[in-house]
């Protein structure tokens, strides 16, 4: 399908691809250190402002500065996955953290009582039971991660992103209406799509009306929202 | 069996949660550790499944220093019940009281097929089984803990408050279920509460705590009625002491009276099988109140005399079927004649 001069279907599959590749490496990162910062104290206090000052840093410069670190050229995409990782592992620690948090004291030691090895209680109790905190953070990584992308455009990396350099190069209105409504259109599909999944994973958290996992995991991702809108706008007006 | 020896524990920051503790858990029996909150009684009862480790002294169970063991192992072996019960919510009912077998390497379905002849056990519609915990009631949470606890087939079981968050009617449910149970099943118990009350319900033996986590008396719960070891201990066991004792003592040897059939008084009415209804005098009607069962303690006796409109209470054969009556002096007679400190035990 070409619209605009551009292969569209490509476009926006490298774009889901360049948008959700760091979301998953940032959960696969986040995981440990969010385990970590939930087991002591004191990396609790170094972590989590490292990763909210980490938020902060523009993607512009972000983007810019990547090739320098990596080696890579100014053009690789590994330059836009990496710098996103980096986004994704400073939103998803906090959720890790916060969804071990969430897990009741007294499921924590009857699961000590019972038998259970720190690992198996990690992976047996604890991150089941962290699920809809988690999920909810990784859709609101993965949504900021789909309006990130496009400004890889910049650096020639951005996907549906390159229909806005292009549209203000020629002052073409529809083309960047286009491809802001593609990358909002898909950003609704993927939380939609995560938020299935994270019912199809913890299924108990639907099992009765008021619960307080459900609760706890909602009020994380209005918080979260809240502060990732708040963090993003910074971040947009700063690039 | 369990064994404490000069058990005591202290934390870094100097505070002491047990002084120096030694008693023993009969195996077969439940025994209770009863005391205000800070008399150490939740600290004792981790340190047999190592949840807790002494800072000196010893905890022996059948025989074996529990020190020596790996803890996850050793807790495998032990049932162990907590307030809420502590149950996980991401899994079912079943899943939940099949989760010791299944850590023992046993197989997921014969595990769950185990469960679901548990929850009968504990007198739950084995229908719960594929809900999730939170779409039971607090007394429902609690027997699926209990038999959560049973599933691994521990000789021992480590119960912490079990009861304490549900409502009294609920919690006498429980507490005569627990009773049930232990008639069939003989576990070895040690039970942390600080409802003197249920001490005495469920204990074969009382341990009572002070704060600062020193033993104050450890006896049967009769003997803990009828002559408590110190003020701490009395005032501890509080009201009516004297009167819950009479739960303690049998009745073996009281005289009934039997009831005037007619007269003005009240008459008591009875069914073509000779079970009691009511009572009546004149047009007035009143219902029965408490029945005294044949072989029942004192205390049951005292209540149908003392609740009784004619001032004597209804003794009942096993069947329901009319005795004859009690009146409140015989009671108190045979009180005296009981009144030594170790009174015939009923439960």
């Amino acid at each position: 399908m070409r619209l605009f001069g551009a292969d569209i279907l490509p476009l926006a599959a490298e774009h889901i691809v360049l948008a959700l590749v760091p979301v998953l490496l940032g959960l696969v990162v986040s995981l440990p250190l969010g385990w970590w910062a939930w087991r002591s104290r004191g990396a609790r206090r170094v972590l989590l402002p490292l990763t909210g000052v980490l938020y902060t840093i523009p993607s512009l410069a972000l983007f810019v500065v990547m090739p320098l670190i990596l080696g890579t050229r100014i053009l690789d995409p590994v330059n836009v996955v990496v710098a996103l990782t980096v986004y994704a592992v400073a939103l998803l620690v906090r959720s890790v953290v916060d969804g071990l948090d969430e897990v009741p004291s007294e499921v924590m030691t009857a699961g000590v009582a019972m038998g259970y090895r720190p690992l198996g209680l990690l992976f047996g109790v604890q991150l089941p039971l962290a699920v809809p905190v988690l999920v909810a953070g990784v859709r609101v990584a993965a949504v900021s991660s789909f309006s990130l992308v496009a400004v890889g455009a910049i650096i020639g990396q951005g996907a549906l992103g390159t229909l806005f350099t292009q549209g203000f190069e020629r002052f073409y209105t529809a083309q960047i209406v286009f491809g802001l409504v593609s990358i909002l259109v898909l950003a609704l599909l993927i939380d939609a799509l995560l938020m299935m999944l994270g019912r199809l994973l913890a299924p108990w958290a639907a099992a009765r009306a008021p619960q307080k996992a459900g609760d706890a995991a909602q009020r994380s991702s209005t918080r979260e929202q809240g502060e990732a809108a708040q963090r993003s706008s910074t971040r947009e007006s700063a690039v | 069996m369990i064994e404490f020896s000069d058990v005591r524990k202290a934390y870094p920051d100097g505070t002491v949660a047990l002084q120096s503790l030694s008693l023993t858990a009969r195996a077969g029996e439940i025994t209770v550790l009863v005391g205000p909150s800070g008399c150490g009684k939740t600290t004792t009862l981790r340190m047999v499944n190592r949840m807790v480790d002494p800072s000196s002294g010893t905890v022996r169970l059948d025989g074996v220093d529990v020190s020596t063991q790996d803890p996850p192992t050793l807790r495998r072996g032990i049932g162990y019940v907590i307030q809420n019960a502590g149950l996980f919510p991401h899994r079912t009912v079943l899943d939940n009281v099949a989760t010791v077998p299944v850590l023992l390497g046993r197989r997921r379905a014969e595990a769950r097929q185990a469960a679901g002849e548990l929850l009968e056990r504990v007198g739950l519609d084995p229908k719960v089984g594929g809900r999730y915990p939170s779409q039971l009631s607090g007394g429902q949470q609690q027997r699926v803990g209990v038999a959560r606890a049973l599933a691994g087939d521990a000789p021992v079981l480590l119960m912490d408050e079990p009861f304490s968050a549900v409502d009294p009617v609920v919690r006498a449910d429980l507490q005569d279920e627990l009773l049930r149970l232990q008639s069939e099943l003989g576990r070895t118990i040690l039970f942390v509460t600080h409802d003197i009350d249920e001490a005495i319900r469920l204990g074969d033996m009382v341990a009572v705590l002070r704060v600062g986590g020193t033993l104050a008396q450890f006896a049967p719960p009769a003997d803990l009625l009828a002559a408590p070891a110190d003020d701490f201990v009395a005032g501890f066991v509080g009201r009516d002491r004297g009167y819950r004792r009479l739960q303690f003592v049998g009745t073996g040897s009281l005289t009934l009276q039997d009831f005037p059939t007619t007269g003005d008084g009240w008459l008591l009415v009875v069914d073509d099988d000779g079970r009691p209804t009511g009572w009546r005098q004149g047009d007035e009607h009143v219902a029965l109140g408490t029945v005294h069962a044949e072989g029942g303690s004192l205390r049951s006796a005292l209540d149908a005399a003392l609740s009784s409109p004619a001032g004597r209470g209804v003794a009942v054969d096993d069947d329901g079927r009319v005795l004859g009556g009690i009146e409140p002096e015989a009671v108190i007679t045979l009180l005296h004649a009981s009144s030594s400190p170790a009174p015939e035990a009923v439960r």
